[in-house]
């Protein structure tokens, strides 16, 4: 960085006087957008791809507020008719229970430059909320540990591998959604989670961990503690490419799809400006930049991959084998399957 | 004004300031806890007492609510064991190993909660200084579990309250009349009988506010419990809060925290009555 560099002094001063100003006029103060989203690696790759090119492009200044996506929820929810929040980072099943709470500002197509590039199935109902980029509950692996790559859920349950598995917590995506990957395949449904939870409590007893935080998987890694666990192949990636021991493979049964997504609370004060920011991390060059940072399958058609990208998000193939869960059934099953997983699984 | 009006006159701002920024919004957050709460649609308009029953016919809350309640009890007696050696020996001493001890004691206050509870997490993990030491030494064979069940909880909560029941003893210690004790030592009484008979209940007063102190929070904490009881082990405050903060339940979780309110209340209640008989009136 260049801070100190000539041609920045003066853009500094003027800065500093427009600040003076600013105290004596609110008109003239900077243009603020607070966007509610995802921390660690995740928080990174919007830092690097999102926030300059849109501040580049309209001079406001953002602001972060850092949570998972009930945790947005329930601010979304309990500031209501004035949300401090503009734009929110928030999985689909968070946002279709805001949606049926009346609490959402629907985007306008028109404004958004991108909105013909997009999936047709990116939008939510009444265009509540859009998709933003694909993810995946797959399973991570330690290459140094794991000699066959799995193939199948099944390999979690691997007795060579006993004690050396980790699942998720299941308020966590991966968890409950490993819960359902496992019902499915013990031949439950989305009402009836039974299968699923007696295939799982042996495993959850021996597991190393039930992770309630996506990173708190990176230490247990590093150490070797952790053989296989179902996980995100964009948080994978990131940890591969800082040196740990970790793959990703998907399991033949279909990985589980994540459809994290971006909507505008009814509340903001800065509509106009929010779906500017929305149609920034839609449009094709972000998009490009997101998949190659953050390993997010793009949900811009035109958008391309590189190799190394293309072998880890979810695409092609892999996207088709896909198994995406439809939202508002998950918004009003979850607190069924938490109860559940806390009095037979965790308990 | 005179009688009991000064005493109101005195206590009204503070009075006025709990009415309006306490009390009035926790009884705005009554009706939540009288609505179903449909997970996909929202909370229902329909009125109905289903999330306080709940709370007392599902065995899952009763083992929560009966684990909250042990886990108080506990540390309120360890803190008690532990705090009234400690207490007596500050109140008795020189002023100078008094004021060396209180600033021990208070030190471990100017520490953030998170970092002492992450301390403890560093102590007593499977890999923790304490079982690779126990290890080492040849003492046993695998890592005791000592996070994420009932022993981390009192051990991280008894070290973070110590301090409070430590100060409200050492009060109560130094407030009794020392010629009571050299009177009873004139009689020949042994020194274990002052101890018990005359020392022990004159500071009832302060047992009782310290363990009062103490036990409430206790069962109101929550930063401890979710560090060093992990998501599975479960108390009455991480319970509302994943109520709130992971199922969008509100009114299970206003519900929830209504009775936590209410056994707080009624133990403080019963205490008072306890300690009232007990210390024949002084208390």
């Amino acid at each position: 960085m260049k801070l100190h560099g000539k041609g920045r002094v003066l853009p500094g001063i003027a800065a500093l006087a427009a600040g003076a100003f600013a105290l004596a006029s609110p008109l003239a103060a900077q243009e603020k957008l607070t966007i509610a989203t995802f921390g660690g690696s995740f928080l990174d790759a919007v830092k690097s791809c999102h926030i300059p090119v849109f501040e580049k492009a309209t001079g406001a200044a953002v602001e972060t507020v850092l949570g998972n996506s009930v945790q947005h929820a329930a601010s979304v929810r309990a500031m209501g008719a004035s949300s401090d929040y503009d734009v929110v980072y928030i999985d689909d099943s968070a946002a279709m229970q805001l949606k049926a709470e009346n609490l959402l500002h629907p985007l306008d197509r028109a404004v958004l430059a991108s909105a013909e590039e997009l999936d047709p199935r990116a939008f939510g109902p009444d265009d509540a909320f859009v998709v933003f980029m694909t993810g995946a509950t797959a399973i991570a692996y330690n290459p140094e540990m794991v000699e066959t790559p799995p193939s199948s859920w099944r390999d979690l349950f691997d007795e060579a591998y006993k004690g050396q598995v980790a699942i998720g917590d299941v308020t966590g995506t991966a968890g409950w959604q490993f819960l359902l990957a496992v019902n499915r395949m013990e031949g439950g449904s989305p009402e009836d989670v039974t299968p699923g939870i007696d295939a799982i409590r042996p495993l959850a007893q021996d597991a190393v961990v039930q992770y309630t935080q996506a990173d708190q998987l990176l230490a247990l890694f590093a150490r070797g503690e952790v053989a296989m666990a179902p996980w995100y192949p964009d948080r994978a990636g990131s940890a591969a490419d800082e040196g740990l021991p970790i793959a990703i493979a998907y399991p033949e049964e279909g990985a589980v799809g994540i459809r994290p997504t971006l909507l505008i609370p009814e509340g903001s004060s800065q509509k106009e400006l929010a779906a500017a920011f929305v149609d920034t991390v839609l449009s094709k060059e972000v998009q490009e930049c997101f998949a190659e940072t953050k390993y997010a399958g793009p949900i811009n058609l035109r958008a391309e991959l590189s190799e190394k990208a293309a072998a880890i998000v979810p695409n092609g193939a892999t996207l088709e084998s896909l198994w995406f869960l439809d939202p508002a059934v998950t918004s009003a099953q979850l607190p069924g399957w938490i109860d559940r997983w806390q009095r037979e699984v965790a308990r | 004004m005179s009688g009991p009006f000064k005493g109101v006159g005195l206590a009204s701002p503070l009075l006025l300031v709990l009415l309006g920024l306490f009390l009035a919004p926790v009884l705005l957050m009554l009706p939540q806890s009288l609505h179903e709460y449909i997970p996909g649609t929202g909370t229902s308009e329909a009125w109905t007492l289903q999330n306080y029953t709940r709370l007392l016919t599902d065995d899952y809350y009763r083992e929560i609510i009966g684990r909250t309640l042990w886990m108080g009890s506990l540390v309120t007696f360890l803190c008690f064991l532990l705090g009234y050696p400690l207490a007596y020996f500050m109140a008795r001493t020189t002023p100078a190993w008094r004021a060396a001890a209180t600033l021990l004691v208070i030190f471990p206050l100017f520490l953030n909660l998170v970092v002492r509870s992450f301390g403890w997490i560093t102590l007593l993990a499977n890999r923790g200084v304490v079982n690779n030491l126990l290890m080492d030494i040849g003492l046993i064979d695998s890592p005791i579990k000592m996070l994420f069940n009932m022993t981390g909880l009192v051990i991280g909560l008894t070290h973070i309250y110590l301090p409070f029941m430590v100060l409200m003893l050492l009060t109560a210690i130094q407030n009794v009349p020392r010629d009571v004790e050299q009177a009873a030592a004139t009689l020949a009484a042994s020194k274990l009988r002052i101890f018990f008979t005359i020392t022990l209940p004159l500071t009832a007063p302060g047992i009782l506010a310290g363990s009062i102190l103490v036990f409430v929070l206790t069962i109101s904490a929550l930063v401890t419990p979710r560090l060093l009881g992990g998501p599975a082990y479960k108390v009455m405050a991480t319970l509302i809060y994943d109520e709130f903060m992971q199922k969008l339940d509100w009114p299970s979780g206003t519900s929830f925290a209504f009775i936590l309110t209410a056994i707080t209340l009624l133990i403080i209640w019963g205490a008072g009555r306890v300690a009232r008989k007990w210390s024949g009136g002084l208390a």
